[in-house]
């Protein structure tokens, strides 16, 4: 094993001998820097191996031949081996990607890397506080020169308000560590962390506050923090990413862990408050920010908080300290130094420029592993560590704590996923060609910062196997499903028929194999997910080409929904849960004009998320694999809370009103073969778990209040407001989509019911669901593709040119509407006959209106776009593609199946749900026989129904036809308006605004008050956070004496600790 | 103004930590466990007189090593900030009036002595008080005085680098030697401690700070010579 | 004695801050914070002595039997030297950015380099 003093000897070492290269002689003093990294980077590995695989134990490096704490010493264990590796890596790296820069300065500059190197290097190592300020002095200096290899000319003012913020730093560091060594008699942190507490009261308290605050200082902590900003904006992207990952995020966060053994538990919450305001804060202010650097600057401030947050628990984090701590700041060292160095490849600054990296799916792969690495999203090391941490908080009753993480992490997640928005959708900003040549260009691909971002993106999968190994649970990348899905990203170069075949081969193949595990629920469920998703598929025939990034998204969706369905644990359960919203969020970004509605859904949803994180956390108490089934003994003062928290997280997915504003636009923006995937089988995913949370833990009372009564009442709301707000929509996709919100607003009130008949006609609303909502989307997309527009009023006779989807609509819409004969009516049967039995009349007033209501939209799907006039230009429309069609007739198929044999699914689930009904079965049983299903009201035989409406029709049919028989035919001519043209010509058209008079006696009910409120918080925030951001001045002397106050701000809070 | 009085506000809240480090300050009587163990083993274990120099040097070497690197850093990127952009030829220097007889010939006279008191004090260093940092300061005292006499001389940027460089990386070498033939990094011990209190003695701190002296007085000289040639406008 | 020195040394910070926070001239900056840093060394100093002792040299005067008796706390000495250097270091880095501010703009005065900001 190589002494570890060999890291500093080299860096050291080569820096001098850097000196005696003459200065024309830039290879060798290059290949010299690249070596000496690579020689420092394999020692730190060898030392790694020797602890993590070779069972070594933590090794003392004395010098000078002396015993500490006579002399300084050096400490070699397994966090300081993987920091090693995180600073040396990222020098390594950031001089791969800066060689030009590094050519043209010469041997001085690289000379300064490797000693910013060997400085951080110094400060993990050592165990001494004076030797630690050294340290920081010479990272300090050698930043201060690094910064001059940026290209922008602010790089000079950002450094020297930097060397003005270190020398007040060094003012109190200096105090502190003569005071401290006055009251201990040592500089060695072990030393003094043995004297006795009492010995360190007084004046070695204070003394230790000033040693600490000097080194959270160089952590950037909010508001103490300005002039980091300011760096991150304008130094060279490599060193910003050094700068980030690993002076801020490894070496300055762990001489806080080092010095806090001096100071003991009782200074945990100060760091802990200090981590987490600057989480939160930095988080909110970056909201507003347009800079890509700076942004990234700010989410950098962020994450090191977060760190010092969990720094600040370690009292309680145990064992699990290294496993959390480390999540969190490899997923921050990786993530953000690549995202540094994408900024590097890009020429404008501005957020919405970085729509040049549309083209290169490579980088979009990079960009996107590296946001959700710092989200916390699943598979990588954060997400692990996240979930550890959220469980520890709520078993350990640090609510606040927990909170405040939460918020932080939705914040970030925000800005993140709206900055994937712009890549995404964003128009590429042009070169201009008149521009003068030496602007840099929009994007630059140059293969070695290629390689350097490669590289980061093939660490951060490398680290998301290994937590996955580390972790007390599962390796979710042994999961079969989320393999199948990641397959498709190696497959992206393939044509999307091969493609498509294999995804649905795949699914239908996964039904097959776990069909034996699954049991009724799971079936009606899976069925839906896996079976139905194929036949969706089906539709995505009809693109030609390789739709990159189409398959990995969907196959992640569809593989989340198969791990959620058979999840027998909270951590499988929540980790599917996220894999089908990264999923669904990708799919429906899609959409042309989707960005804003995929960002509010990825929002809400990740928000729910966390609901339900800490549902399962306070749930657990501390129990590592919590099976859902113990969710019905969970305790009682806590189990009203979960019970909450989990519900909303669930309604969140099932757009419940108040949570459903995201649905209408990413439900109606998404492609023709995505909507009636993320409406007819995602919108179920929340159903399920409302099953289960119901399921195990049945009726709760929160403060006297019965928690599924006031679902109910959601329910009841969200089945009449939706279907109001369906009845004024002009597009029809967004129609379909507020139909859905209806449509589940039923679902949730017969979940919420809590009998048997109730769950019964839930699920045959999943079913039927699925089935109507998944036509409708489909056909209304085929007109939609074909006449290229989603107005209404615009359309018009189309059942000429149309009949097949006229017929998917006609079906889907008397299946909807729960008129007999098909299954629709089945499903209304089961629930008129569910409320009936059950005591909540005022709920089922609104229920019961909502019928009606519904049907006065579904009446305009047929009536405004296949009856009336053909539009001029849609005479030579042709029918939707075939392969559109084919899933529909599948589905008319399955409806007049479905209405025939109900009893053929349902029976099974009745069976399987009595047992947990037993108290309202007795009184509100089904009785199945045959093909008649019996009820305390009446009975429902569907073959006598379908013959009974089968005459009906064929009478009224034959009576039209004979009335008609003498009409005479009238050729389509144009209106002419009194010779003067309308100021808008659709106010022309009988169609648009349909249901005015119904608009104005019941308008009021739909007017946008719960997107006002979303509009108005968001609106809120980022007002907070523009006003706030102005704090930073951009004056090295305010940020000066925003550091003096923080200082003493702190120390006036401390006493109150 | 309103800043001045909140700046005055803060520090008036910094000056009661101050007052409270002063309340709570009481001398020691006795030296404490550290400042007793140097002054009980430093003549037996290291040899050097001068109890400061055995600590700057071996025991607190890595401290002395940082030192030395902060300010090579420095003078490197002094050295890469002004010599970056556009740097006017010479020829377009400003004409300086003559520096005069008596100062020429009295720093022709003096910067000799300097060299010398310089060099005689970082070769004493763990004898006496002083040492490489002194003693450097002294040396980079002449070239300021050689600076001042005539601003427009030039100094060979290639030779200060060299000198530089080389003590570093021989001081850096010693260290590792340390490591090999004594107790560990730095370790003075890879010479013979010798005599207590003669020139030869301590091992190898006469030779680690006649280094240090001299990478000092490198450094020191190429900030000033490099800060002189900015004095061109 | 002690007390004395120390009341300086914190005096002599406070007046190197309020000087650094409250000029405008980057180098009026540069001066201010090297009174503060005298300051500091004057503390460090300060803290090592031990009134009736001397320096930590073994002579004559303090044969090496007696040293633990004789003389004063070796290590603040120590430490006053690297923190002096660093400070030196530190100050020659601030004029040389200072010089090259100037070259870009002008004026040394600090609230004009803030354009990055926000």
């Amino acid at each position: 094993m190589v002494n570890v003093i060999f890291i500093i000897v080299i860096g050291l070492g080569a820096a001098f001998l850097l000196g005696l290269l003459r200065e024309n002689w830039r290879n060798a003093a290059y290949a010299l820097t690249i070596g000496s990294l690579v020689s420092m980077a394999w020692i730190a590995a060898r030392w790694l191996l020797f602890f993590a695989v070779e069972g070594g134990t933590t090794v003392e490096v004395f010098t000078a031949g002396t015993e500490p704490p006579f002399a300084i010493n050096l400490r070699m264990g397994i966090a300081e081996a993987v920091l090693l590796l995180v600073v040396i890596f990222s020098g390594l790296l950031s001089a791969v990607y800066m060689s030009k820069s590094l050519f043209r300065l010469g041997g001085r500059a690289m000379s300064v890397l490797l000693v910013f190197i060997m400085a951080l290097c110094g400060i993990i190592l050592t165990r001494d506080i004076f030797n630690l300020f050294v340290f920081f002095e010479l990272a300090v200096i050698a930043t201060a020169g690094l910064l001059l290899i940026s290209e922008n000319k602010q790089a000079l003012s950002a450094g020297f308000k930097y060397l003005i913020i270190s020398q007040l730093v060094s003012v109190f560091l200096l105090i502190g560590i003569i005071f401290t060594y006055h009251v201990s008699g040592s500089l060695n942190i072990d030393t003094i962390a043995g004297v006795s507490l009492d010995t360190m009261k007084g004046i070695g308290s204070l003394a230790f506050f000033f040693m600490l605050i000097a080194v959270l200082t160089e952590a950037k902590p909010f508001p103490a923090n300005g002039w980091a900003l300011d760096i991150y904006e304008s130094a060279h992207p490599a060193f910003s990413a050094m700068f980030s990952a690993a002076m801020a995020g490894s070496a300055a966060v762990y001489a806080v862990d080092k010095l806090l053994l001096i100071g003991g538990q009782q200074w945990l919450p100060v760091v802990t408050a200090i981590g987490l305001l600057s989480f939160v804060a930095a988080n909110l202010l970056a909201l507003a920010q347009t800079n890509d650097r700076r942004t990234l600057g700010y989410s950098s401030v962020g994450q090191v908080g977060l760190i010092l947050a969990v720094i600040g628990q370690r009292d309680i984090l145990g064992d699990n300290y290294l496993f959390i701590a480390g999540g969190i700041l490899l997923s921050h060292a990786v993530a953000k130094a690549g995202l540094y160095w994408i900024s590097g490849l890009i020429g404008q600054r501005n957020l919405t420029d970085w729509a040049v990296l549309r083209r290169h799916p490579m980088l979009i792969l990079s960009f996107v592993s590296f946001i959700a690495m710092l989200s916390g999203l699943p598979p990588f090391p954060s997400f692990y560590a996240k979930w550890d941490l959220v469980m520890i908080l709520a078993t350990e009753n640090r609510l606040w704590i927990l909170a405040f993480i939460l918020l932080g992490s939705l914040l970030e997640a925000s800005y993140l996923f709206r900055w994937f928005g712009y890549i995404l959708k964003r128009e590429t900003p042009r070169q201009e060609k008149n521009e003068v040549e030496n602007k840099s260009p929009l994007l630059s691909l140059v293969p070695h910062k290629l390689l350097v971002i490669f590289s980061a993106l093939a660490t951060s999968w490398g680290l998301a196997y290994l937590w996955g190994e580390l972790s007390a649970y599962d390796n979710l990348f042994y999961a079969l499903p989320l393999l199948f899905a990641l397959s498709f990203l190696l497959l992206e170069w393939v044509s999307v028929w091969i493609k498509n075949t294999l995804a649905i081969a795949g699914m239908v193949a996964y039904f097959v194999i776990s069909y034996p595990l699954y049991d009724p629920l799971q079936i009606i469920f899976a069925a839906i997910f896996l079976l139905g998703g194929a036949v969706i598929l089906l539709a995505s025939y009809h693109v030609h080409g390789r739709r990159i990034g189409f398959y990995p998204s969907a196959m992640l969706m569809f593989a989340g929904l198969a791990m959620l369905v058979v999840a027998e644990d909270s951590f499988h359960f929540f980790a599917a849960w996220e894999f089908l919203t990264i999923g669904s969020y990708f799919m429906i970004l899609r959409g042309k004009n989707s960005e804003p509605h995929a960002l509010s859904y990825i929002i809400f949803s990740l928000g729910g998320a966390f609901l339900i994180l800490t549902g399962f956390a306070l749930a657990a108490q501390g129990v590592v694999l919590f099976n859902l089934g113990s969710l019905a003994h969970v305790a009682a003062p806590i189990a009203p809370w979960v019970f909450l928290l989990l519900a909303i997280g669930f309604m969140t997915k099932t757009a419940a009103i108040g949570l459903h504003i995201w649905l209408p636009g990413a439900h109606a923006e998404a492609e023709t073969d995505v909507s009636p995937m993320v409406s007819g089988i995602l919108l179920k995913a929340g159903l399920f778990g409302l099953m289960v949370l119901l399921m195990n833990m049945g009726k709760q009372q929160l403060y006297g209040i019965e928690l599924t009564y006031v679902m109910l009442w959601i329910g009841a709301l969200t089945a009449f407001l939706g279907n109001l707000m369906a009845v004024f929509q002009e597009d029809a996709k967004r129609l379909l989509a507020y139909s859905s919100i209806g449509q589940m607003g039923y679902a949730l009130f017969g979940l919420a019911l809590m009998n048997q008949l109730g769950w019964l006609m839930a699920l045959m609303f999943v079913i039927n669901h699925y089935i109507y909502k998944s036509m409708l989307f489909l056909s209304v997309g085929g007109v939609a593709k074909r006449t290229g527009t989603r107005d209404m009023y615009k359309m018009g006779g189309l059942i000429a040119m149309m009949p097949l989807s006229f017929i998917a609509v006609l079906i889907g819409i008397i299946a909807v509407s729960g008129v007999p004969p098909l299954s629709g009516f089945g499903g209304r049967w089961i629930f008129y006959n569910a409320i009936l039995s059950s005591e909540y009349r005022l709920p089922m007033m609104l229920i019961f209106i909502s019928g009606p209501i519904a049907f006065l939209y579904l009446f305009r799907l047929i009536h405004t776009i296949f009856l009336g006039q053909l539009k001029d230009d849609h005479r030579q429309i042709k029918e939707a593609p075939f392969w559109i069609m084919l899933p529909q007739m599948i589905y008319v198929a399955a409806l007049m199946v479905f209405a025939v044999v109900p009893g053929l699914l349902l029976r099974h689930v009745d069976a399987y749900l009595s047992p947990f009904f037993a108290e309202s079965a007795a009184r509100g049983g089904l009785n199945w026989q045959g093909l008649t299903i019996t009820s305390d009201y009446g009975y429902w035989s569907p073959i006598p129904i379908m013959v009974i409406i089968a005459i009906i029709f064929a009478l009224l049919f034959a009576w039209l036809v004979f009335v008609n028989r003498k009409a005479q035919k009238v050729k389509q001519f144009n209106i002419v308006y009194s010779a003067e043209r309308p100021f808008r010509p659709e106010t022309t058209h009988f169609a648009w605004n349909f249901f005015a008079p119904y608009r104005k006696a019941m308008g009021f009910l739909i007017q946008p008050f719960v997107t006002r409120f979303w509009e108005t918080l968001t609106e809120l925030l980022h007002t907070i956070a523009d006003l706030f951001r102005r704090f930073y001045t951009g004056n090295g002397q305010t940020y000066a004496i925003q550091l003096l106050a923080f200082v003493v701000v702190v120390y006036l809070f401390r006493v109150e600790f | 103004m309103i800043k001045r009085v909140i700046v005055l506000l803060f520090l008036l809240g910094l000056g009661l930590l101050f007052i409270a480090f002063m309340q709570g300050y009481t001398p020691d009587s006795e030296l404490n466990l550290t400042g007793r163990y140097y002054a009980e083993h430093t003549a037996q274990d290291i040899g050097a007189t001068n109890i400061v120099t055995a600590i700057i040097v071996t025991y607190r070497g890595l401290d002395t090593i940082g030192e030395v690197t902060v300010l090579f850093l420095t003078a490197a990127i002094v050295g890469m900030l002004l010599s970056r952009g556009n740097r006017k030829g010479k020829s377009l220097q400003r004409e300086l009036p003559q520096s005069g007889e008596l100062l020429t010939t009295g720093s022709y006279l003096l910067v000799p002595l300097i060299l010398l008191l310089g060099a005689y004090v970082f070769i004493n260093g763990h004898l006496t008080p002083g040492g490489g940092f002194q003693g450097g300061a002294i040396v980079a005292s002449a070239i300021l005085l050689m600076l001042l006499t005539d601003p427009l001389r030039h100094f060979s940027h290639q030779l200060i680098a060299i000198v530089e460089s080389i003590s570093g990386l021989l001081f850096v070498i010693i260290g590792v030697l340390g490591l090999f033939y004594a107790g560990g990094f730095l370790d003075n011990r890879i010479l013979p401690t010798g005599e207590l209190g003669s020139l030869f003695s301590a091992g190898a701190i006469p030779v680690i700070y006649s280094l240090i002296g001299l990478k000092v007085g490198a450094e020191f000289s190429s900030m000033l010579v490099n800060l002189s040639e900015t004095e061109d406008s | 004695m002690v007390q004395i020195a120390m009341a300086t040394g914190f005096i002599l910070i406070l007046m190197g801050l309020y000087g650094a926070l409250t000029n405008h001239n980057i180098l009026r900056i540069i001066v201010s914070f090297s009174v503060a840093n005298t300051g500091v060394n004057i503390i460090l100093v300060a803290v090592g002595y031990m009134h009736g002792r001397t320096a930590p040299i073994l002579n004559e005067a303090v044969p090496v039997a007696e040293a633990a008796a004789r003389i004063i706390d070796p290590v603040p000495q120590a430490l006053v030297l690297t923190a002096i250097v660093i400070g030196l270091g530190i100050t020659t880095l601030m004029l040389a950015f200072a010089y090259k501010l100037y070259e870009r703009k002008g004026t040394l005065d600090i609230s004009k380099f803030s354009e990055l900001k926000w």
